[in-house]
C-alpha cells in the first residue's frame, strides 16, 4: 500500500467557537467558498435568469462574439455558439450539469470508499487485508482508459458517466478514512465505547465517523474537482456527457475548434470550470488547515 | 476586456509568428520537395480493396492504376493500364492491355494481373470490404499476355465506372505470396508514387515513381515525397498547418477555413463534393427503435429538419439540398417523383401526434463525422419531442454498429467512390445489401432491375421508382452534398475536385 | 524483511490476477465478441464459426483461463482493426510512453522539489503561497485545454517547438511540460511537509545553531531526509502516467500507448485495449512493488507495520 495520502494526526474535534474563529481568519477558504456559493447559485438560478433556452439553436445566427465585441449585443451577452444558441444560458445551464458531476461522483465515490476505508480501520485484521487488497486491485487500473472503455461500450449519457466515475474514483477516500480510523480506534473515548458494550455499528456512526469527517471532506472536494476535470477530458475524447447537454467540459472541447480564431468561446467555460475547481480546492485546502492540530496562522 | 478580443490575441499570435518567421519551415519543404499531408482516421490495411475510408481511396490512386481513368475535369473514359476496351456482349467486357508498364517490384504489368487480381477480389469467401464495388464481377478471363476479358454476372453496364475508380490492379505474383495483410505491409502497385515507408497507424511515406509510365492520363508526378501522418486531433493538425509544420490538409470545419482565410502563409480552397449526407432509419422488425417503424414519425423527422438553412449555414457554399440517396449528377440520380419534406414544424408535430407520440421518445443518433452537423439534427428534433443521444465514434465501429442493427438512426454519408453512376449510391443503402436497414422488396427489386438493365431509359425509370418509394416511405432523410475545404501552404498550386481526391501526381510549387 | 518481501510479493501476485480477471471480464460485458471479430457482413454461421474456432461457446473461466495462459505467454491475439498481432502493435508503441512517462515525472519532480523547499523554509510566507498557486494553478484546466494552449504559444507563436509527431526529442517537450504539471502538485505538498518536519527536528536547529550554512543544512541534512517518501510517490504516479497520457498522446499525435488505446477504443478493437489495459495495470503493481521494497529496506519500521 503506497499510495502516498497524507493523513495528518487525529485529534478531538476542534471547539466549534476556535473553529468558527479559525474559519473567519482563513482568506483561502472564504474566497473559495463564495466563488463555489456564486456558482452553486447561478446553476440554482439557470432556469429564472438565463435569457433564452440553452437547446434552442438559430444557424442564422452563428457565432456572434460576446457583447464587448463591436458585432456584439446585449440580446446575446456571451454570445452565440457553432449552433447559434445563446452562450450565456448554456454557460448558465453548464454549471448544473458540471456541479451535478462534481457532486453525484463525489457522493458515490465517497460512499464506496468511506464504507470500506471504515471496515478496514475498524475492523482490522482479515477484514483490512480483503479491502487493501481491493484498494491496490482498484489503484492498478488505469482511470482514464477504464472510463473511457466503458462509456464507449455502454454508451456517454449523463448517468453512465457518473457511475462510471463513481464507481472507479473512491480509492482516496478508502486509503484516507482507513488510516483515520485506524488511529481514532486506539483514542481512549472509542475504547470506552467499546468497553461500555456499545454496538458496533454506533461506536463507527457516533464516535468513529465524526473524528474522521474533516478528513473526509477534504477529501470529497479534491475528488469533485478531479471528477469535472475528468469529464473534461472526456469530452475531449468524445466520449463524456453526451450533446447537447451543456456540461462545461463539452463546451470547452467543442470550442477547441475554435480556439486560435474566436478564443472567446473556449474561455468563457474555460474560466468558470476553472475559477469551479480552483474554488472547489481552496475550500479542501481551507478545510484542511482550519481542523488541523496546528493550523498556520 | 482586452484579453478575450480575438483580434488581439490573433494579432499578437501572428505577429509573434513573423517575428520567429513563420514562412521558414515551409520554404524549405518547397526546397526539399516534400509534401507534408495529415489526415486523422487511419485506414484498417492499405490494399485498397479492404478498407472503405477516405484516405485509403487517396493512397489507392497515389500508388497503384485502375485499368481505366475517368478525366476529373471532362468526366471521360480515358486507358490507364489497358488502352482499349469493348463489350463482346452484354455480359463480357474485352480490354487491351498496356504494354511496357511495371510494377514497383520490378514485376511487368501483365494480363495475369488482372484476372487474379479481380478473381480474388471478386470471390465473397476473401471478404473484400465493400462488396458492392467488385460482385458484379463473375470471373476475369486471359485471353493473351495483354488482352482479357471481364465476364459480368448480370448485364452491367456501370462496369466503366468502377473499373475507372475503386478497382485497382495488384501484382499477381506479390499479392498471391503476401495477400491483403502483407499487401498492407509493404504495398506494391503501379501507380506514380510508391510506398517507402509503412508505419502503421502512424505514417505513410510515399515517393516519386521516376519508372511511372509516360503517355498514360496521369502526368509523371513532380513533387518527390508525400510524407502521410496520422492525427487524430483536427485542431492539431491546424496548429500544425499554422505553425508550418503540414503543407496540406483536407476537411477542415468551414467555419474554421474561414477564419484560416486571414493568415497569409496559406491558401484556402473549396469545392462541392459527391458526398451525400442523409439521415437512415433502421426500420425493419429487428429495429432497436420501434417507433420508427411508424412512417409517420419518419416523415415528422423529414419536417422538422432544415435542410436548406444546414446547407448554406454550416455546410458553405456549394452544398445543394438532395430529395433522394444519390448524387445528382450521378446517371439514374432521378427524384422528380420522390416528395420533397419541407421544413415544417407545424406538420412535424401533428404527424408525431396522429402517430402516438406527442410527447416524443428517446432515442440514439449514431455518427461518425461533421459532429456538429449530428447536433445540429438533434437540436431540431428536440423541438418535435424527439429526444436524442449522440453515439459519435469511428466509420468502421457505426457500420458494425449499423450492420448488426444496434443503430436506430445513424448520420450517414457517402462518397459513392466517385462513381457518377446511381450503382454506386442508393443500392448499398436499399438493395438488401449489409447497410440495407429497411430492406423494402420491392425497392431491392427495383434497384436490381436499374443495376442491370442494360436500357438507360429503362434504367433511369426503374431508379427514379426506387427514388419514389424510399422517399414515400423516408427510410432516410436525404439531406445535402458536402464541400470539403483544404488548406495547403501558399506556394502549392493544386485543384480541388468533386471527388475529394487530392491528385499528388499534378501537383507542383509556384 | 524476508518475510514482508514474500507477503508484498503474494499481494502483487493477487492484484495482477485480479486484474486481469477485470480486464477480461470487463470487455465480455460489451456483448457478443464473436460478432465483432466476424467482421461486417458475416452471416449468422460465419459468426457460429467463429464462436466454435475461438472457443467462445465454452464457458466463461474456461476461456479466462485459456486467455490468460495465452497471455503469460505474450500471446495477446490479433487486433480486429488492423489484422495483425496486438504484440507488435504493442511493442511497437510502449518506447514513446515510456519516455513520455519518465520525462514527466522528471519534469514534475524538476519543478516540485525547488518549490516544496522553498515553501518549507518560508514556511506560511507570501513565498509559501506562491509555490503551492504555482504547482496548482493549472490543475484548475483541463489537460488538453492548458497542452493546446501551450501549442498555441510555443508553436503557432513563437514557432519554437514542433506541434505534434513522434520524430525527435523536440516533439517530447511539450507533452512532458502538459503531462508533469498534472502531477506536481502531490510531489511538491510531500516535499514541503517532509522538509517542514525536517527543519523542525532537534539535530537540524542543532545543526544550524552551531552555525553552519544554512543553505549546506538544509540541503545536506533536511532534504535528503525528505526525499525519502518521495521515492514511493515516483513509482506510484509513473504508474499513474502511464495510463494517464491518453488524452496528450492524442493532442501531440505522439504514437504511443494512449493513443493506441484511445484509437482501439473508438474502433472497439478489444484484444487490444486488453493488452493496454493488462499491461498498464501490470506495470502499475510492478512499480508499486518495487517502491514498497525500496522502502522497507530504507525505513525498517515498514516490515513490521
Amino acid at each position: 500500500m503506497s499510495d502516498i495520502v497524507q493523513v495528518p494526526p487525529v485529534v478531538a474535534a476542534v471547539a466549534p467557537s476556535r473553529f468558527r474563529r479559525r474559519v473567519l481568519k482563513h482568506k483561502g477558504l472564504l474566497i473559495g467558498s463564495a466563488i463555489f456559493a456564486a456558482i452553486v447559485l447561478m446553476a440554482l438560478l439557470a432556469p429564472f435568469v438565463s435569457p433564452h433556452d440553452p437547446y434552442a439553436q438559430d444557424l442564422t445566427n452563428r457565432l456572434v462574439p460576446p457583447v464587448w465585441y463591436e458585432r456584439g449585443s446585449w440580446l446575446h451577452p456571451l454570445g452565440t455558439d457553432n449552433l447559434g444558441r445563446d452562450y450565456l444560458s448554456r454557460t448558465l445551464y453548464g454549471a448544473q450539469i458540471s456541479l451535478l458531476i462534481g457532486l453525484s461522483v463525489m457522493l458515490i465515490s465517497g460512499f464506496i470508499g468511506t464504507g470500506l476505508g471504515l471496515a478496514a480501520g475498524y475492523f482490522g485484521g482479515r477484514v483490512d487485508l480483503v479491502v487493501t487488497f481491493i484498494i491496490t486491485t482498484r489503484l492498478a487500473l488505469p482511470v482514464v482508459l477504464v472510463a473511457l472503455a466503458v462509456v464507449a461500450m455502454v454508451g456517454g449519457t449523463l448517468g453512465i458517466v457518473i457511475a462510471v466515475l463513481g464507481l472507479l474514483k473512491w480509492d482516496r477516500f478508502a486509503v484516507v478514512m482507513r488510516s483515520a480510523t485506524q488511529q481514532v480506534r486506539s483514542l481512549d473515548y472509542v475504547e470506552a465505547a467499546r468497553a461500555a458494550g456499545a454496538s458496533q455499528l454506533r461506536i463507527i456512526l457516533r464516535e468513529v465517523l465524526p473524528n474522521v469527517m474533516p478528513h473526509l471532506i477534504v477529501v470529497g472536494t479534491v475528488e469533485a474537482a478531479s471528477a469535472i476535470l475528468l469529464e473534461a477530458a472526456l469530452s475531449f475524447l468524445g466520449l463524456g456527457v453526451q450533446p447537447p447537454l451543456p456540461s462545461w467540459g463539452l463546451m470547452i472541447s467543442e470550442a477547441k475548434n475554435f480556439m486560435f480564431f474566436s478564443f472567446w468561446l473556449i474561455a468563457i467555460p474555460g474560466s468558470a470550470l476553472a475559477l469551479l475547481v480552483l474554488a472547489i480546492n481552496m475550500i479542501g485546502d481551507g478545510l484542511r488547515d482550519v481542523t488541523a492540530p496546528d493550523s498556520r496562522s | 476586456m482586452t484579453f478575450f478580443s480575438t483580434r488581439w490575441l490573433f494579432a499578437a499570435v501572428l505577429g509573434l509568428a513573423m517575428a520567429a518567421g513563420l514562412a521558414a519551415p515551409a520554404e524549405a519543404q518547397k526546397r526539399q520537395n516534400t509534401i507534408r499531408f495529415a489526415y486523422d482516421q487511419v485506414p484498417e490495411n492499405v490494399d485498397p480493396f479492404f478498407n472503405n475510408v477516405r484516405i485509403g481511396v487517396i493512397i489507392a490512386h497515389q500508388v497503384w492504376d485502375t485499368l481505366i481513368y475517368r478525366d476529373p475535369k471532362t468526366n471521360e473514359y480515358r486507358g490507364q493500364l489497358a488502352t482499349a476496351w469493348r463489350w463482346i456482349d452484354e455480359k463480357t467486357l474485352e480490354l487491351d492491355l498496356r504494354r511496357g508498364v511495371k510494377f514497383h517490384n520490378g514485376a511487368e504489368f501483365t494480363a495475369d494481373d488482372v484476372v487474379f487480381t479481380l478473381n480474388f477480389v471478386a470471390n465473397p469467401a476473401n471478404r473484400s470490404t465493400t462488396q458492392s464495388n467488385v460482385n458484379w464481377i463473375d470471373r476475369a478471363e486471359k485471353i493473351d499476355a495483354h488482352k482479357v476479358r471481364i465476364i459480368t454476372k448480370r448485364p452491367f453496364p456501370a462496369a466503366i465506372e468502377y473499373l475507372a475508380g475503386p478497382i485497382v490492379i495488384h501484382p499477381a505474383a506479390y499479392y498471391q505470396q503476401v495477400g491483403p495483410k502483407g499487401m498492407n505491409e509493404k504495398p506494391v502497385g503501379s501507380g506514380p508514387y510508391r510506398v517507402v515507408d509503412h508505419q502503421i497507424g502512424r505514417s505513410i511515406t510515399l515517393q516519386r515513381n521516376p519508372d511511372y509510365f509516360r503517355d498514360g492520363p496521369k502526368p509523371q508526378p513532380q513533387i518527390e515525397r508525400i510524407v502521410i501522418r496520422f492525427i487524430p486531433d483536427r485542431q492539431t493538425q491546424v496548429a500544425e498547418m499554422l505553425s508550418g509544420g503540414l503543407d496540406f490538409i483536407m476537411n477542415i470545419a468551414p467555419d474554421q477555413a474561414q477564419q484560416m482565410r486571414a493568415v497569409p502563409t496559406l491558401q484556402i480552397v473549396s469545392g462541392g463534393t459527391m458526398r451525400i449526407v442523409f439521415l437512415n432509419f433502421a426500420t425493419t422488425e429487428n429495429s432497436p427503435a420501434p417507433q420508427l417503424r411508424d412512417v409517420r414519425v419518419r416523415r415528422a423527422i423529414a419536417h422538422a429538419i432544415d435542410r436548406q438553412t444546414m446547407a448554406r449555414q454550416l455546410v458553405g457554399e456549394g452544398s445543394q439540398v438532395i430529395n433522394a440517396i444519390c448524387f445528382p449528377s450521378q446517371f439514374g440520380c432521378d427524384a422528380s417523383q420522390a416528395p420533397v419534406y419541407d421544413f415544417d414544424l407545424g406538420k412535424a408535430r401533428a404527424l408525431m401526434a396522429e402517430a402516438g407520440f406527442p410527447n416524443g421518445f428517446d432515442i440514439e443518433l449514431h455518427a461518425y463525422r461533421e459532429r456538429n452537423q449530428s447536433e445540429a439534427m438533434i437540436n431540431y428534433l428536440r423541438a418535435i419531442g424527439i429526444r436524442a443521444t449522440l453515439r459519435f465514434g469511428q466509420y468502421a465501429a457505426m457500420r458494425d454498429q449499423v450492420r448488426a442493427n444496434r443503430a436506430a438512426m445513424a448520420h450517414q454519408t457517402w462518397g459513392s467512390f466517385s462513381i457518377n453512376d446511381t450503382s454506386a449510391s442508393t443500392p448499398v443503402y436499399y438493395k438488401g445489401l449489409d447497410d440495407d436497414i429497411s430492406r423494402d422488396p420491392k425497392v431491392i427489386e427495383l434497384l436490381e432491375r436499374g443495376d442491370t438493365v442494360t436500357d438507360p431509359q429503362q434504367r433511369i425509370a426503374a431508379y427514379r421508382e426506387a427514388h419514389r418509394i424510399i422517399g414515400e416511405q423516408v427510410y432516410s432523410v436525404p439531406l445535402y452534398n458536402l464541400v470539403t475545404f483544404y488548406a495547403a501552404s501558399r506556394d502549392l498550386e493544386f485543384a480541388a475536385y468533386p471527388d475529394e481526391l487530392p491528385r499528388f501526381w499534378e501537383m507542383r510549387w509556384k | 524483511m524476508f518475510s514482508y518481501t514474500l507477503k508484498r510479493l503474494a499481494l502483487a501476485a493477487l492484484v495482477a490476477l485480479a486484474v486481469s480477471a477485470l480486464a477480461f471480464v470487463l470487455l465480455r460485458l460489451s456483448g457478443d465478441v464473436a460478432i465483432a471479430i466476424a467482421g461486417e457482413g458475416a452471416r449468422a454461421e460465419d459468426i457460429a464459426a467463429v464462436r466454435q474456432q475461438y472457443g467462445l461457446d465454452r464457458p466463461l473461466v474456461v476461456q479466462y483461463f485459456d486467455w490468460l495462459g495465452r497471455t503469460l505467454t505474450g500471446d495477446f491475439g490479433q487486433s480486429l482493426y488492423f489484422r495483425t498481432p496486438v504484440f507488435g502493435l504493442i511493442a511497437d508503441k510502449i518506447q514513446t510512453t515510456l519516455i513520455l512517462a519518465l520525462a514527466a515525472i522528471l519534469f514534475a519532480l524538476a519543478l516540485s522539489i525547488p518549490l516544496g523547499v522553498m515553501a518549507a523554509v518560508w514556511q506560511n510566507s507570501w513565498i509559501d503561497r506562491l509555490c503551492l498557486w504555482i504547482a496548482v494553478a493549472g490543475q484548475a484546466l483541463p489537460n488538453f485545454f492548458f497542452a493546446l494552449c501551450l501549442i498555441m504559444v510555443f508553436s503557432i507563436g513563437l514557432g519554437w517547438l514542433p506541434v505534434s509527431g513522434t520524430d525527435g526529442w523536440e516533439n517530447f517537450i511539450m507533452p512532458t511540460v502538459a503531462l508533469g504539471y498534472y502531477v506536481t502538485p502531490p510531489f511538491m505538498r510531500l516535499v514541503r511537509a517532509g522538509m517542514v518536519e525536517v527543519l523542525n527536528a532537534d539535530y537540524i536547529r542543532t545543526a544550524r545553531a552551531k552555525g553552519l550554512p544554512s543553505s549546506t543544512v538544509i540541503i545536506r541534512h533536511g532534504l535528503r531526509n525528505a526525499l525519502v517518501p518521495v521515492v514511493a510517490l515516483t513509482a506510484v504516479q509513473l504508474g499513474f502516467l502511464l495510463g494517464g497520457s491518453i488524452v496528450i498522446e492524442t493532442v501531440f499525435a505522439l504514437d504511443g500507448l494512449g493513443y493506441l488505446a484511445y484509437q482501439a477504443i473508438a474502433q472497439k478493437d478489444f484484444p487490444v485495449i486488453q493488452a493496454v489495459l493488462m499491461l498498464l495495470s501490470i506495470g502499475y503493481v510492478l512499480l508499486t512493488l518495487a517502491a514498497d521494497l525500496v522502502n522497507a529496506w530504507i525505513d525498517p519500521r515498514i516490515r513490521v507495520g
